[in-house]
């Protein structure tokens, strides 16, 4: 079976590589099929002599014709060069700034994420514990409430009610600003706590609260639901019945069920964790969170071809590797799982 | 079994790990992670709310936060070309003269005088003595030849400012330099305020950009610290020659938008919000009792582009109509809340030799007027002109969209005129300026150097407004701007351009809208905020008490 579960791991795994290059062919075409190009967007109106625009344009490799453009990237992304942004500062590698912004990203979606998982089993098992009363109907409303709220709206009332009105917590970026703070991993959680510098941890967990907060209740609400019926489903099996007739205590009984009733629930994890870092776009705009989020719509605006490349394809990337480590967690849990 | 499952798990988490950060971290060429700083600054505070910090004993803060919406993108002068970016490098940098502060008198800044010959074209200047880079290294008139060159080697975006100028740069001796020029150039003295003529120190490379250089400049501040996107520190750098700055520390916050920083300054994350709030939030913070908002004016400006290329704006008739029949009053108070001011010419209001033009020849909303010129050009209620006007809806922040809709209403007034309005993103939206391919179009300007040169030349010259699409090429007006830049002598050039406005007038390639006001919004013990004409903020006079 193991022998069967590392060639099913193996096979996942190739599969990312030709999703990357779909992807990457379909941004790249969208990009140069649009009007403009990043040297215009970032010179916009000022009146740069011609000669120096082709300069630049030259420079960006943007006077080759796109079909050289595109082999040209993708053999340095082959060779694990995702290449120079092309907005100003144009020259600068696109990885050094996938560097900066990545952590961010990665950080608040954790922290969202375990927010959002939390919430929905505790909502969800209430909910089916007290099935068909007042509070199995309250959990409904929420499951509903959170999943259509609107992040910046929700967001901003956050910061408003816990920044602005009681000055609790603050409402924006990662730490506070002139703390004496280096960053080695970009992760800023963990940098903290190895360099001890319990200040710097303080104000990087006072940060994370609001936005992962706004973001985890957004999400919380597909597990409430998902959670409440596999509840509802496993309870009215035969084996809790048993356990229930053989005087089994009831809090253990609720345990084996959440354990049964969690199986697709993983499942919802991993697909979640995909639409967790795309969706924290908006969090991080209302938080103005520097990740990845606002790095490509940043990017998008000037058009740099290679930023935009870059970050999708190792947006892309994660996200198949997160969605690959959820299927094999997921097949270790179901042991009716084979290979 | 189960341990082996568990096993494999491990293994795999581990080999997940290595390829992701060998992913992010591996292939550029540049190793160093811009997030390093060159130096760690003094550790403050730690609450989530409030960066107040320990007093000296004058009662003034250490140190001061400011927000801000732009980007620094390029702390390189020989590549950065954005206004907020060069506010910074002002703020750490110096050229040969400046800007007295809060006018547009220039006075000595590195060179302590300096002499012009009879036509403009050599300039010598006689710099200080003893001044040290940040880091250190002495300060010669061989490092204002490097950096002069150093700015022609290497081509960047604002190189133009000098290459189209200076032919080459000499040192005479260690403290004298001469400028030899490829023209005569009245105003060259407002080109050497602007960062690509800042001298860099010798520990840039001569060929080579570097977007995060935190070192050398000679400027009142330093850089300490700076996290590309999220956070630059600057410190009271102890070399520089002039005043030494009244807030020590200044920390630069980046927000993505006007409505965080707003929240951020009303929770006292921020001391001060600076560039840019939106209208609607200077006007609910002017109501604020807990923040002071200061209002200064700006030299940057908007305008409607007519394209004198295609039908039906190719007649001049039809662009004097659509100018006659503006409303600059009810642009300013509906769509900016007042926060601008009507503008009658490109050259702005407070500049020497502007003159009203515009109201002079149309007035506003002289709906007359623009009737009767319809008529000339052969329009009526039957046969309505019709146009499309076009606007960005991000560029210019979000009023936009609504400028184009009052501008629409107002034309439309007439009775004589269908507008359509169309709307393209930045990139999209200059490429097609560019090529000339839009008929009616809204744009700003940002100046580069202050003189109605940078006002007039790059919108009227035949020769130096392919940016702006409109097509407009008039050999007089070529000819008037150009004897303006090679005369010296102040009145004659005024008198020039009162000619080439008149000229604008009448031709309109342009309608001049508005004049931008500039706001700074401030806790209430922030005092010294000083911005002169030159938009930029000088940190050094800034203090917060208590």
């Amino acid at each position: 079976m193991a022998r069967g579960l590392g060639r099913y791991i193996l096979i996942r795994a190739l599969m990312i590589i030709p999703m990357i290059l779909i992807l990457y062919t379909i941004v790249f075409l969208f990009l140069r099929i649009l009007p403009g190009n990043p040297i215009l967007a970032v010179v916009g109106t000022k009146n740069i002599p011609p000669e120096q625009l082709h300069h630049l344009e030259h420079l960006a490799g943007l006077d080759k014709p796109p079909y050289v453009q595109y082999f040209d990237y993708l053999w340095k992304m082959l060779r694990g060069d995702l290449g120079v942004t092309l907005a100003s500062p144009m020259g600068k590698s696109v990885a050094s700034y996938i560097k900066l912004r990545l952590p961010a990203t990665v950080e608040l979606t954790i922290f969202a994420f375990t927010v959002s998982v939390l919430l929905g089993l505790a909502t969800g098992v209430l909910g089916a514990v007290k099935k068909g009363t007042k509070v199995d109907t309250g959990m409904r409303v929420y499951s509903i409430i959170a999943y259509t709220l609107f992040i910046p709206w929700f967001g901003m009332m956050l910061q408003y009610l816990f920044g602005v009105r009681l000055h609790w917590l603050p409402t924006s970026g990662r730490i506070d600003p002139g703390i004496n703070f280096h960053s080695i991993t970009g992760f800023y959680v963990l940098d903290a706590l190895f360099q001890g510098n319990w200040a710097a941890l303080k104000s990087v967990l006072a940060h994370l609260v609001l936005p992962s907060i706004t973001l985890g209740i957004v999400l919380s609400g597909a597990y409430t639901r998902l959670v409440r019926n596999n509840m509802v489903d496993v309870l009215s099996q035969d084996f809790i019945r048993a356990y229930l007739a053989r005087g089994v205590p009831e809090r253990k009984v609720l345990w084996y069920a959440l354990k049964n009733a969690f199986i697709p629930v993983v499942t919802l994890m991993g697909l979640q964790f995909a639409i967790l870092l795309g969706g924290a776009v908006l969090t991080e705009t209302t938080f103005n969170w520097p990740g990845m989020g606002t790095f490509i719509m940043e990017r998008i605006n000037y058009r740099d071809y290679n930023s935009i490349q870059g970050a999708v394809i190792v947006f892309a990337l994660f996200v198949g590797l997160i969605s690959l480590i959820v299927d094999v967690i997921y097949a270790l849990l179901d042991p009716r799982v084979e290979y | 079994m189960k341990k082996t499952k568990i096993a494999v798990l491990v293994v795999f988490l581990v080999v997940f790990s290595v390829v992701a950060s060998g992913c992010i971290g591996g292939g550029g060429s540049n190793t160093t992670s811009s997030s390093q700083s060159t130096t760690q600054s003094q550790g403050t505070s730690s609450s989530g709310q409030s960066q107040t910090t320990s007093s000296s004993s004058a009662g003034v803060a250490e140190q001061l936060v400011i927000g801000v919406t732009d980007k620094v993108t390029d702390l390189d002068p020989a590549n950065a070309y954005d206004f907020y970016t060069w506010e910074v490098l002002n703020n750490v940098m110096e050229g040969l003269v400046k800007y007295k502060p809060g006018t547009l008198e220039i006075e000595p800044g590195l060179a302590e005088k300096w002499e012009v010959n009879n036509d403009s074209t050599v300039w010598t200047f006689h710099l200080r003595k003893g001044l040290k880079f940040d880091d250190g290294s002495p300060f010669t008139a061989q490092d204002v030849v490097r950096s002069i060159n150093r700015i022609m080697t290497i081509k960047g975006d604002p190189s133009w400012l000098v290459t189209s100028f200076v032919d080459h740069v000499e040192a005479k001796d260690d403290y004298t330099v001469v400028f030899y020029l490829k023209h005569p150039t009245a105003y060259f003295l407002a080109l050497l305020t602007t960062p690509p003529y800042f001298p860099v120190s010798p520990k840039y490379d001569n060929d080579k950009i570097d977007s995060d250089a935190t070192f050398g400049g000679i400027g009142p501040y330093k850089i300490t610290k700076w996290v590309r996107d999220q956070e630059l520190v600057l410190e009271a750098n102890p070399n520089y020659y002039g005043d030494q700055p009244k807030t020590k520390k200044i920390i630069i916050r980046f927000y993505n938008d006007a409505s965080t920083m707003r929240l951020a300054l009303q929770n006292g994350e921020i001391d001060i919000a600076w560039r840019t709030l939106r209208p609607t939030d200077i006007k609910s913070l002017k109501k604020n009792s807990k923040v002071s908002v200061i209002e200064v004016p700006g030299a940057f400006i908007r305008y409607v582009c007519l394209n004198t290329k295609i039908d039906p704006t190719k007649e001049v008739k039809v662009r004097q109509a659509l100018a006659a029949a503006i409303n600059r009053q009810e642009i300013s108070n509906v769509v900016f809340q007042g926060t601008v001011e009507p503008l009658y010419s490109l050259i702005p209001n407070g500049m020497w030799s502007h003159k009203d033009v515009f109201k002079d020849a149309y007035g506003d909303a002289n709906l007359d007027k623009a009737k009767q010129l319809l008529q000339e050009a052969g329009y009526s209620k039957d046969n309505p002109l019709k146009i499309t006007l076009w606007y960005t809806p991000t560029h210019y922040g979000d009023t936009e969209a609504s400028l184009a809709q009052v501008l629409k209403s107002e034309w439309e007034k007439t009775g004589m005129i269908k507008v359509d309005i169309k709307s393209a993103e930045w990139n999209t939206y200059t490429d097609y300026a560019r090529k000339g391919q839009m008929q009616v179009y809204l744009l700003g300007w940002y100046p580069d150097y202050l003189d109605p040169d940078d006002y007039t030349t790059p919108f009227l010259d035949g020769d130096a407004n392919g940016w702006a699409g409109t097509g407009y090429n008039n050999t007089q007006m070529n000819t008037i701007l150009r004897k303006a830049q090679t005369i010296t002598d102040q009145n004659q050039r005024a008198k020039l351009y009162e000619q080439a406005q008149d000229i604008l007038a009448q031709d309109v390639p342009y309608i001049p809208l508005i004049q931008g006001k500039l706001f700074v919004v401030t806790q209430k013990s922030v005092k010294g905020v000083t911005i002169g004409p030159d938009m930029i903020f000088h940190y050094s006079t800034v203090y917060k008490t208590g």
